[in-house]
């Protein structure tokens, strides 16, 4: 296929955290809020005056400061955001916050904030903690909208005076649907037996939004989501089978790559930073506030392993099968992080179930933060390329 | 900065009997060569204890139901240990400190036989009392019981406690079958062993089958939220027995959580209403309340007499009768409130006599971080090889506030707002959750507190929470001047880090570090690796 018009400037925007769109949103005057983790909603660090970026530590090497910090067993996600806030990496956010989701993030945000690693000649500078519900249901609801109003809201508008009314978070969904919406329509092309875009392409598409300004990317959305309407796709399929990635956090486009490079096509992304179901339309009516009904759609449609109601672990598995029937996948490759505890569990549920009761060709496997092109992940995703290519063969011979 | 000093204290009572510990070990045995010698009177009294448990033990075999479960059960082999473990604690004590022991192991024995009577007479598999497991709820290893703390016609039992918990208490071996059922099963190695050997038990289908309903909380950390899924499948998919998740807010410090927590409580004790048909007893609830605060007022005690230069209730014998006392029993058995009675009598008469432990006090101690369950008697063992005082631990140092005890309508909102509290801070995730000031800068308060001059530091090394502090630990000892001894290991699992591995890190540091040599040389190396 011809390449992408925009794909090597979204590529750029990811190596590095300070990406130059937020570089330009801050010399606009808007302040740049740090997240790291999908339970904190989005929109509500997207209100007029700021905008959020997830962060990432694109292009890490040595993580042994947040090694020291941390001990090698918390997942190098949380150790390399650590070593980067330490070597001044973040230097250009004006506020983090994130959940007590699960206890490696956590950490890693406490070390920033009591080693002062981040927040140096920054006026109004803060780090704020969540709780957020384990449960999907009216008290996990009111506690998540109390928690977004005092730990968001409420030193968003005290630090930097953002305005932060009904009205306000109103406009927030609607440019962050804008997004959602650009982004869904380019990943059901993914749908298609002759898709018009890699999944390598849709990710780093996709992982741009969360790391870049909102209203700095729609241009760019908008003009690959045309691009793409008109695209050829490869006469014959260039891979061998269809794959739905699911897990745990992935911002490592490598990752991806290298299962394509594999021979394995990565249809659907059900993994933090991916875009099922983070770039979920949220829906607003008028008849509640803005806030209630954003924290609403979080929760229930969040796919978090740190839920542990029984609907929401039985939905996190039925998810998974749904797209997986949706982008018409021939099999799962569910992953986590390393020493990623949430994800351990869930991977290993996941994975038998999927296989047992969905009776879906699962590969269950670990990696690192950042992959680069490890032979051992290329070897055992080609191994589960031949057994679904196996078990076609023999489904076509029955 | 100056590294603090320590203030050696003498004994000047000596201590009768054996006083080279490591000669009644027997090298590559499970149990010792003899039992140890205390002097007449001790000797005589720890006998009659021994005889004590073998009878609790004998009355426990005697019903047909239970030797069944032996067999049933891989786990239960393990409680031929229990007297082997009663020695390991009370090693080199003499007077109110084996009296003390005593009085808390022997009742901890007989409330887990209990527990275990109580277990296989509902079980499907063993006594299937069809009416008796109607009133029982199922609970967490490590979930506080508030919840059940009006309920006098119902009983909460936990699977977890005696197949994982008290039985790598009993034998350091007894996790490790488990342990490996999850990760052939797909669990990684690098999680706690702790709910992955829960999570085992309940893959390898090892766990008794009973109760009407089931509450799981989110107890501790990650890992053990999760392994909790594993466990409700089997129970709802498989046994038919409804779960409740109750959830604990982790920022437990913070007001906005409150009310989300006392809401948890209110549903979960309206689930087992509905579920068990048995209503909320207010008089019971108070009356355990009450007894909460019994425990809580004796816990404050000891620890205000641990600030002196006479601890007396410290070490083992306030970390495991703590763990029992405030979590699993939670006011509800009377026993436990005449033991807090008669340990407070015996505390308070040794520390008139300004009584001592062991031969000489080196070192003063805060003992941090989650123990090595394989190794509970570590404590023991750095009195009596390096002098170092265990005055307090990171898992005694819970909840200290009084709870409402009085029945008013007041005290009866109020009251949902307490369980909830204690829920939040039962052991560990109090310290392991809530913020880095509740495991960090708490710490230090406490050695100030308790004018110690040392921290001892278990880093249970898949512990994701102790570790993310693993740095800020080291810095903030650094800049106070306080020795701290690095105590690595694995939980449950001492193939990992064996517990010659645990005391070689204190005997490395001390002898190079500190630049001194053992009260007992003895047990400085042992060949416990096959000891149960």
């Amino acid at each position: 296929m011809k390449d992408l018009k925009h794909l090597i400037y979204f590529e750029d925007l990811l190596q590095d955290a300070n990406n130059e769109l937020i570089r330009q949103a801050q010399s606009e005057g808007m302040k740049c809020i740090g997240y790291m983790c999908e339970n904190v909603p989005e929109p509500l660090l997207n209100l007029p005056g700021c905008f959020s970026s997830r962060l990432r530590a694109p292009r890490t090497g040595s993580i042994d400061v947040g090694t020291y910090y941390l001990t090698s067993f918390l997942c190098e996600y949380s150790r390399a955001l650590l070593e980067r806030a330490l070597e001044g990496g973040f230097n250009f956010v004006d506020a983090v916050i994130t959940p007590d989701g699960c206890t490696m993030m956590n950490r890693c945000v406490e070390n920033m904030e009591v080693l002062k690693a981040m927040g140096e000649g920054k006026e109004g500078f803060f780090f704020d903690y969540m709780e957020i519900p384990m449960k999907a249901d009216y008290n996990g609801l009111d506690l998540y909208v109390l928690q977004c109003r005092n730990h968001i809201l409420k030193p968003l508008s005290e630090n930097y005076g953002i305005d932060v009314s009904d009205a306000a978070i109103r406009k927030a969904v609607s440019e962050h649907n804008r997004v959602c919406r650009l982004i869904r329509e380019i990943g059901d092309f993914r749908k298609s037996e002759t898709p018009a875009i890699t999944g390598y392409e849709y990710n780093v598409i996709t992982l741009a939004t969360y790391a870049a300004p909102k209203h700095l990317i729609i241009d760019r959305l908008e003009e690959t989501l045309e691009e793409l309407k008109h695209r050829e796709p490869d006469a014959k399929p260039w891979f061998r089978a269809r794959v739905v990635v699911a897990g745990s956090e992935v911002d490592d486009t490598d990752f991806i790559k290298l299962i394509e490079d594999s021979g394995a096509f990565v249809c659907a992304d059900r993994f933090c930073y991916g875009s099922l179901p983070g770039r979920d339309v949220i829906e607003l009516n008028d008849d509640e506030n803005a806030l209630t009904q954003i924290c609403r759609q979080y929760m229930y449609r969040g796919e978090c392993p740190r839920y542990m109601d029984t609907a929401k672990m039985d939905g996190r598995r039925a998810y998974i099968d749904r797209i997986a029937k949706e982008y018409r996948a021939d099999g799962i490759i569910f992953q986590q992080m390393k020493f990623c505890d949430p994800w351990a569990y869930e991977k290993m549920m996941g994975s038998t179930i999927l296989r047992d009761e969905y009776g879906w060709p699962v590969l269950a496997v670990d990696r690192p933060y950042s992959i680069g092109s490890s032979g051992q992940m290329r070897t055992r995703v080609q191994a589960f390329m031949e057994s679904i290519d196996i078990k076609k063969i023999r489904k076509e011979a029955e | 900065m100056a590294v603090k000093k320590s203030r050696k204290m003498v004994n000047p009572s000596g201590i009768k009997g054996d006083i080279r510990y490591g000669d009644l070990y027997k090298p590559g045995g499970k149990v010792r060569k003899r039992r140890e010698w205390r002097g007449v009177k001790d000797t005589l009294y720890d006998y009659s204890r021994w005889l004590g448990i073998m009878f609790t033990l004998g009355k426990f075999v005697a019903v047909p139901r239970n030797v069944k479960a032996m067999f049933r059960y891989r786990w239960m082999a393990n409680y031929l240990a229990v007297p082997m473990m009663v020695d390991r604690h009370t090693q080199g004590l003499r007077g109110e400190y084996l009296r003390m022991c005593h009085t808390e192991q022997d009742l901890i024995i007989l409330d887990v036989a209990k527990l275990l009577a109580n277990l296989f007479r509902g079980d499907r598999r063993i006594g299937n009392d069809k009416a008796f497991s109607d009133k029982v709820v199922l609970v967490d290893e490590n979930e506080m019981t508030a919840v059940m703390m009006g309920f006098p016609g119902l009983k909460g039992l936990s699977r977890e406690t005696p197949s994982t918990y008290v039985s790598v208490l009993l034998n350091q071996h007894a996790a490790e079958h488990y342990i490996d059922v999850a990760q052939e099963y797909g669990l990684a190695g690098d999680v706690c062993p702790m709910p992955e050997a829960e999570a085992g038990v309940s893959i390898d289908d090892d766990a008794p089958v009973l109760g009407k309903c089931a509450i799981q909380c989110n107890t501790t950390c990650d890992g053990s939220l999760l392994g909790n899924g594993v466990i409700s499948r089997r129970l709802e998919k498989e046994d038919g027995i409804p779960v409740f998740q109750l959830p604990a807010p982790l920022r437990h410090r913070e007001d906005d959580v409150q009310e989300y927590a006392a809401e948890e409580i209110r549903r979960a004790i309206k689930f087992i209403e509905e579920q068990t048909g048995e209503k909320w007893d207010w008089d019971y609830y108070f009356e355990c309340a009450r007894r909460v605060n019994v425990a809580t007022r004796c816990r404050n005690e000891w620890l205000d007499m641990n600030k002196t230069a006479y601890p007396q209730v410290f070490g083992s014998n306030l970390a495991l009768y703590t763990e029992t006392n405030y979590m699993a029993i939670c006011g509800k058995v009377p026993e436990f409130e005449k033991a807090d009675r008669r340990l407070m009598k015996l505390a308070e008469k040794a520390y008139r006599k300004q009584k001592m432990a062991a031969r000489e006090y080196r070192h003063r101690a805060i003992v941090w971080g989650v123990q090595s369950h394989f190794y509970m008697d570590f404590l023991v063992w750095l009195l009596n090889c390096w002098g170092i005082v265990p005055l307090t631990d990171m898992l005694s140092m819970v909840n200290t506030e009084m709870i409402a005890e009085t029945d008013t309508p007041e005290n009866r909102e109020q009251a949902y707002y307490d369980m909830a509290w204690l829920t939040e801070n039962m052991i560990m995730r109090n310290r392991t959750h809530g913020g880095y000031r509740v495991l960090l800068d708490e710490l230090f308060e406490f050695v100030e507190e308790f004018d110690a001059d040392m921290i001892i530091l278990w880093e249970h090394i898949t512990c994701k929470a102790l570790d993310g502090m693993h740095g800020l630990f080291e810095e903030k000892a650094r800049e106070r001047g306080i020795p701290l001894i690095w105590v690595d290991h694995q939980l449950f699992d001492p193939r990992v880090i064996s517990r010659q591995g645990v005391r070689d890190q204190v005997n490395t540091y001390m002898r190079t570090v500190m630049q001194e040599e053992p009260l007992d040389p003895t047990l400085e190396i042992l060949d416990d690796d096959n000891s149960w």
